[in-house]
Formats: C-alpha cells, sequence, structure tokens
C-alpha cells in the first residue's frame, strides 16, 4: 500500500471520482490552473479539463449557489472553499438552499453537494485562517458533517461524502496536509460516514476528539499511561450524523468523558456529545463531564498557543474528570 | 513618415492623453495618465496643473520609498523568522502613497490588507506597522491579526478582517456616518477579485441610491492569487461598473502617482461637497507572489513580471521629479539613507516590545465588563500555564 499525506489522499479520492463518475465537477477559487492554495487539486485541471475542474470569481455565494444548482440538474459538484473562515459570503446557499432543498421539496430534489475546506489552528494563521466554525453547520438541519483525523479515513470518508445523496460539508485540518502520513489503498474504497472508530482502547476515561485533537489526546493519552491511566480514545470522524452508540459503549466501560475541540466551549461539539451522554447514561458516570477546547473568543494570531488546546490542557481534562484535580 | 512628422504626431497623441486626464474623463478604455510607462510627462504641464507643488510631489517620492523599504524588510523578517507571513505592498506605491496624501483628518480609510506598508502616510508610526508584520506589544492591534492588518481609530482607519471585500460593505456605515455629519469623505479599498464579492456590489448600490460621500478605489493589480482579471468579470474595465449605479468610473494609471492624486484629490472633494460618490479603477501590477505562502510561477510568466519592474511606480515617479528638475542623484542618496536609518530604528524598537500580554484576549472579547465564563477561562488558562511555558514565536522555533 503506497504512503500518503493528507494532501495526496485527498487529491487521489479526487481523482477517482472524477475518473469513475462523469457528473463529478470540482471548483472555487484557484483551484483550476494554481491547483488550489494547498495543492489538493494540483493536476486535476490538466487531467480532466475546464469544464469539470475549474476557478470561480472570488465569490463564495456563487461557488455555493452553483453547487446547489448544479447538485438539483443531476451533477455531483465538489465546491473548495479556499479557507472554512471565508464561507460566510456563501453561508445563505448552504443554510438557506443546501440544507433544506430535501426537505421543502418534500424530498423530490436531492443536493448531493461536497463542499470541501480546510479549518483549524496551529498555523500561525490568525483569525481568518485558523477558526473551527463546525457547530454551525452540525446545527443546520440537513447537512452532513465529516471531519477526517488521519489520509486513510480522509480518502474514504470523501469518497463516501462525494456517493452520498445529502450536502456534506467536509473539514480537513491544514496543519496535517503534510504532516499527516498514512497507508492509503490505491483505488476506490468508502469509509461509512456517521461511525467513528476507536484509535486507542483503554478502560479508565473516554476521550471523544476528531481531526487534529484526535493526534493531540492520542499524545495526552501516553502522558497518562505514565501515571497509570487508562484512556480510550475515539476519533468521531463524522459529527453529523455522530456514531452515539460508539460514544455510549464506551462510557460505560470507562464511566467518565471528556470531550476536546478546537472550536470554541460555549455550545461547541463537546456541549452536544455532554448532553447526549447525560441524557442516556448518567448512571454509568463516575465523575463531572469535561470539556477541552479552544476559549469563548476569536482566534489571536500571536498568542495563538494560549488558546489552541493541547496535550496538557487535555490531561488536566482528564484528571478533572477524575476527580484528580 | 519623416522623423519630424513621427515626432509631432507623439506631442499631438501625448496633448490628447493629458486633456482627458486633466478633464479627469469617465469611462474611458485607456487608462487615464499624466507621465508615461517611463515617467515622463505625457505632455508638458506644470505642477499647478495637477494640483501639486513641489514639497508635495518630492514628500510624494520619498514616502513611495520609504514604502517600498518597509515592505522589503517584510520580506527579510520572513526569511529570518522574525514574521511568519507577508503580503507585498510592492507595485502599489503609486497607487496608496499620493491617495493617502489628498485625505484630511476628517476623512475616513476602510483599507485591505495591500496598504500596511504604505499607512505611515496616514499617521501609523512605522515601528508600529512592523510590529504589527511581528505580532509585538508595539502593534496597535496588540497581535491579534495576520501580518498584513492595520487599523486604528484616532487616524480614521478601519481595522479591516481578511475576508476579500469585507471592508467594502462596511465602508456604507462610515460613508453615511459622515454625511450624516456632514463632514470628511471615506476611500474605500478593495483588489480587482475583491469586486466579484457581493460586498462590492452592496457598497456601490448603497453609495448611489444614498449619494455617499465614498471614493470606492479598485487596485486591479490584474489577478486575485492566481486568477487574471479576465475570470473575474467579462466587463471590459471595472470603471464601467459605477455606470449601472449611476455615478462615475475613472480608470487611472495606478503606476502614475500624478494621476491617482490628481483625481482622488478632486474626487475627494467632490464627496466631501456632497456631490455624490466616485469609482477608481487603479490599475497597476502585484510585483511580489500573492503572499510569502504563494508561488506566482505556477500561474505567470517571468517575462510579464520582469515587464512591471521595469516599468515599476518608483522608477517614473523618480523620473518625473528629475524632469522636473525636483531630484537628482545626491537627493536620492541622501534619502536612501534617511530611510535606511529610520527603518533600522523602527525595527528595533517594535522587536524588543515583546510578546503582548496573554490575559488581555479574555477582557477584549466585550466591551465593559467581562462575563463570568470569560473569567473561568482565563482562570484555566493561569492554572494550564504553570504546566507548561507559554509558547513565544518571537523567540523561533515550535
Ligand atoms: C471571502 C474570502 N475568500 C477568499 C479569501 C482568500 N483570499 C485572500 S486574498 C485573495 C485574492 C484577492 O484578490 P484581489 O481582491 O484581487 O486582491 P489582491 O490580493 O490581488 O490585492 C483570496 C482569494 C479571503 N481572504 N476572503
Ligand atoms: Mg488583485
Amino acid at each position: 500500500m503506497p504512503t500518503m499525506t493528507l494532501a495526496q489522499a485527498l487529491r487521489n479520492a479526487l481523482d477517482i471520482a472524477l475518473e469513475r463518475d462523469d457528473r463529478v465537477m470540482i471548483f472555487g477559487e484557484d483551484v483550476g490552473k494554481r491547483g488550489g492554495v494547498f495543492t489538493i487539486t494540483e493536476g486535476l485541471q490538466e487531467k480532466y479539463g475546464e469544464m469539470r475542474v475549474f476557478d470561480t470569481p472570488l465569490d463564495e455565494l456563487g461557488i455555493l449557489g452553483m453547487g446547489v444548482g448544479l447538485a438539483a440538474a443531476g451533477m455531483r459538484p465538489v465546491a473548495e472553499i479556499q479557507f472554512i473562515d471565508y464561507i460566510w459570503p456563501g453561508f445563505d446557499a448552504l443554510y438557506s438552499e443546501a440544507a433544506k432543498l430535501r426537505f421543502r421539496s418534500g424530498g423530490r430534489f436531492a443536493v448531493p453537494l461536497v463542499v470541501r475546506s480546510p479549518y483549524g489552528g496551529r498555523v500561525k494563521g490568525g483569525l481568518y485562517h485558523s477558526q473551527s466554525p463546525e457547530t454551525l453547520f452540525v446545527h443546520t438541519a440537513g447537512l452532513k458533517v465529516v471531519i477526517p483525523s488521519n489520509p486513510y479515513d480522509a480518502k474514504g470518508l470523501l469518497l463516501a461524502a462525494i456517493a452520498d445523496d445529502n450536502p456534506v460539508v467536509f473539514l480537513e485540518h491544514k496543519r496535517m496536509y503534510f504532516m499527516s502520513k498514512g497507508e492509503v489503498p490505491e483505488g476506490y474504497y468508502e469509509e461509512p460516514i456517521g461511525k467513528a472508530k476507536v484509535v486507542r482502547e483503554g478502560s479508565d476515561v473516554t476521550l471523544i476528539a476528531y481531526g487534529m485533537m484526535v493526534l493531540d489526546s492520542l499524545e495526552a493519552a501516553k502522558t497518562l499511561e505514565k501515571e497509570g491511566i487508562s484512556v480510550e480514545v475515539i476519533d468521531l470522524r463524522s459529527l453529523m450524523p455522530f456514531d452515539g452508540e460508539a460514544i455510549l459503549n464506551s462510557v460505560a466501560k470507562t464511566g467518565h468523558l471528556v470531550t476536546v475541540h478546537e472550536a470554541p466551549r460555549t455550545l461547541g461539539f463537546a456541549a452536544e456529545v455532554a448532553a447526549f451522554v447525560a441524557e442516556r447514561a448518567i448512571e454509568y458516570l463516575d465523575g463531572p463531564i469535561v470539556r477541552v477546547t479552544g476559549w469563548d473568543m476569536p482566534f489571536p494570531y500571536i498568542l495563538e498557543d494560549a488558546y489552541m488546546p493541547n496535550p496538557v490542557r487535555i490531561v488536566r481534562g482528564v484528571k478533572k474528570a477524575l476527580n484528580l484535580l | 513618415m519623416s522623423p519630424r512628422k513621427t515626432r509631432s504626431r507623439k506631442v499631438a497623441v501625448g496633448k490628447e492623453v493629458l486633456k482627458k486626464a486633466l478633464d479627469l474623463t469617465p469611462f474611458t478604455d485607456e487608462p487615464l495618465r499624466f507621465i508615461d510607462e517611463d515617467g515622463h510627462p505625457v505632455a508638458d504641464f506644470s505642477l499647478e496643473d495637477v494640483g501639486l507643488d513641489a514639497a508635495m510631489a518630492v514628500r510624494i517620492y520619498e514616502d513611495m520609498v520609504l514604502t517600498r523599504e518597509i515592505d522589503r524588510m517584510a520580506w527579510v523578517l520572513v526569511r529570518q523568522g522574525k514574521a511568519f507571513f507577508h503580503i507585498s505592498t510592492t507595485g502599489h506605491e503609486g497607487t496608496f502613497v499620493p491617495q493617502l496624501h489628498t485625505l484630511t483628518e476628517e476623512d475616513w480609510v476602510a483599507p485591505f490588507y495591500r496598504l500596511p506598508a504604505s499607512l505611515h502616510v496616514r499617521g501609523i508610526k512605522v515601528e508600529e506597522i512592523f510590529a504589527q508584520y511581528m505580532g509585538t506589544r508595539l502593534d496597535p492591534l496588540k497581535g491579534r491579526q495576520m501580518p498584513g492588518h492595520l487599523g486604528h481609530p484616532d487616524h480614521k482607519l478601519f481595522a479591516h478582517g481578511s475576508g476579500v471585500g469585507s471592508q467594502f460593505a462596511v465602508a456604507i456605515g462610515i460613508a453615511r456616518a459622515l454625511q450624516y455629519r456632514g463632514k470628511g469623505m471615506c476611500i474605500a479599498y478593495g483588489g480587482d477579485g475583491a469586486t466579484s464579492e457581493g460586498h462590492f456590489h452592496s457598497l456601490m448600490n448603497f453609495a448611489g441610491v444614498y449619494n455617499l460621500p465614498v471614493v470606492v478605489t479598485v487596485v486591479n493589480n490584474q489577478y486575485a492569487i492566481s486568477v487574471p482579471r479576465s475570470r473575474q468579470t467579462a466587463s471590459k474595465t471595472i470603471a464601467i461598473k459605477a455606470m449601472a449605479y449611476g455615478f462615475d468610473g475613472f480608470l487611472l494609471d495606478g503606476n502614475d502617482p500624478i494621476v491617482m492624486y490628481y483625481a482622488t484629490k478632486k474626487l475627494a472633494e467632490k464627496a466631501r461637497s456632497g456631490e455624490g460618490p466616485s469609482l477608481i479603477e487603479a490599475l497597476t501590477y502585484r510585483l511580489d507572489p500573492h503572499s510569502s505562502a504563494d508561488d506566482d510561477k505556477r500561474y505567470r510568466t517571468e517575462e510579464e513580471v520582469k515587464y512591471w519592474w521595469e516599468h515599476d511606480t518608483l522608477k517614473r515617479m523618480r523620473t518625473f521629479l528629475e524632469d522636473m528638475g525636483l531630484w537628482d542623484q545626491d537627493r536620492e542618496e541622501a534619502l536612501r539613507e534617511r530611510v535606511k536609518a529610520q527603518i533600522e530604528e523602527a525595527l528595533n524598537r517594535a522587536e524588543e516590545a515583546g510578546l503582548p500580554d496573554w490575559e488581555e484576549l479574555f477582557h477584549d472579547v466585550y466591551a465593559g465588563e467581562t462575563p463570568w465564563h470569560l473569567l473561568e477561562e482565563k482562570h484555566l488558562l493561569a492554572e494550564e500555564l504553570k504546566e507548561r511555558p507559554l509558547h513565544n514565536p518571537l523567540k523561533g522555533g515550535h
């Protein structure tokens, strides 16, 4: 099996999707000749031509509106938003159109649109190249939300997203594009949307994460192991729908729950996980439910290290969940 | 044609070009200009004819040189690992510097990320520009924004976001406030790519409907990262778009500081006196890659870039001053030395200022009392920082 970076795995998935289905189209700012600012679409325009892989004007509303229209007319559009921080001029097309078209048409229209976009911090990107606004998409009924943490999952989930008849927001951690490497099968395969993965088994505490925070969580788990604390790490992979069963199974075993994300704390995804577990499994819990998150502030630039969740913050969170702090 | 006829034909054309510029003709297909691409006057005119005097003409050139050198130093900072990003002003000095010089203290500026190296003209200190590039304590924004953003209420300089075109929509409100108060105007900036965003339409539409005191300046450097202007709009020029919104648009040679000064001065005055908005399209070229994260070889040829370096706005302005008898080699050398010393001193001050306080992050989210949950989060971070050092990127490494 070849080893690929996250960037290569994504490119490979797009290449396969374009190859096997002539309804697939890729578009966005700088995705054509430039191959995207992170080179994810490099070489694809050359290979598939300008009708299938093309630059758009600098207009997110146009990009996402076009995505909805293409999908409604039978295509399988894959739109790139250059940074998720810049999706807002186009949010109307996502929130009011893509998410609601199926429902409002009595299920007659489908919107098989994929919106790919880099998210996340630790790239010295400041306020507008670091944010994690996933909750806003999860809170928009009708959208699926996927956030992979490694090249293998990224490829399989992206192919599944393109095959899915729902609009899918597919967030890629930009810090991981060239840093994250792993074995990736060459051909077509799908990873199921809505299924989590236990990436480390443990018995004392359940640590829920997604995206880059899976890596920080694994690092924290190693530190805690030295202190005799056994941590189970679950990579959610999809936030909508999310794998409630995997969470409950783990919490039933460990009795302790910590959720980690880069996004601000208040009403972040960790709040949903906490509510979900509190509603269904409070009898299994032997300690407080803990959130390890970014702070309730816009993302800072030079002091980003003060904002970003990190293994130390996660270790502290786990100890709090275990009533050790 | 005989050489004499060729020359007289050239003179006639030059006079026509001069007249079009002096008349401030809207909606032309060719950019208005007072100096040709080498910097010589297109025809005879005096400084007075173009609203300048010798002191201001020299001042504009000196500030353009300072701007250029600040920008070059920013690239050095990136190479040295003292700044982590740069988005260049180089090549745009002939647009920004003269325009900013036409503004009064009553006027407002809604800038974008191409302007920072030129904002000393608006009263930002050079050390503050460097501090912003590095994110040190002297940065008026306290290191909150990526390099390439500046703003300060004291200078009536809006602290713009990074979303392309976002400042256009905000300029509607600034201009409306000025209109209500009855003084000043707003100059709103954005790139050619930014004209594709709805924000540009909103500003143009509101400006026309309310007759707002605004000069919209589109800095057409012919690319939005890799995407050429022709892929942003099928319109022949950007300036012509103003026609549909009910006001005049002017295509200017953005590398001709004289026409930028002349036109902006007139249009700003028109706005201030209640006679309505204007659109300027300043045709220029970005001499650097889009940013330190870009590789422009992927989408434009070296010959193209070379052509524009040869017709660099700085060279053109210097040639013009020399033609006017206002500049020579001695002055140039003296200026270069002054600028070098000024930059060195400012850079030192900016650098020495060190990291801003992390505690303030929690207090700048809301005006007034900091809500309880942020105080709690501040406490959590304080506890965390007892167990690990706060990473100081200014000290290098990660
Ligand atoms: C809403 C939004 N979308 C995308 C981006 C990413 N981006 C930053 S600059 C840029 C190109 C802007 O081009 P232009 O408006 O021509 O200005 P220039 O950089 O050429 O001066 C893009 C796409 C952004 N900052 N904001
Ligand atoms: Mg541009």
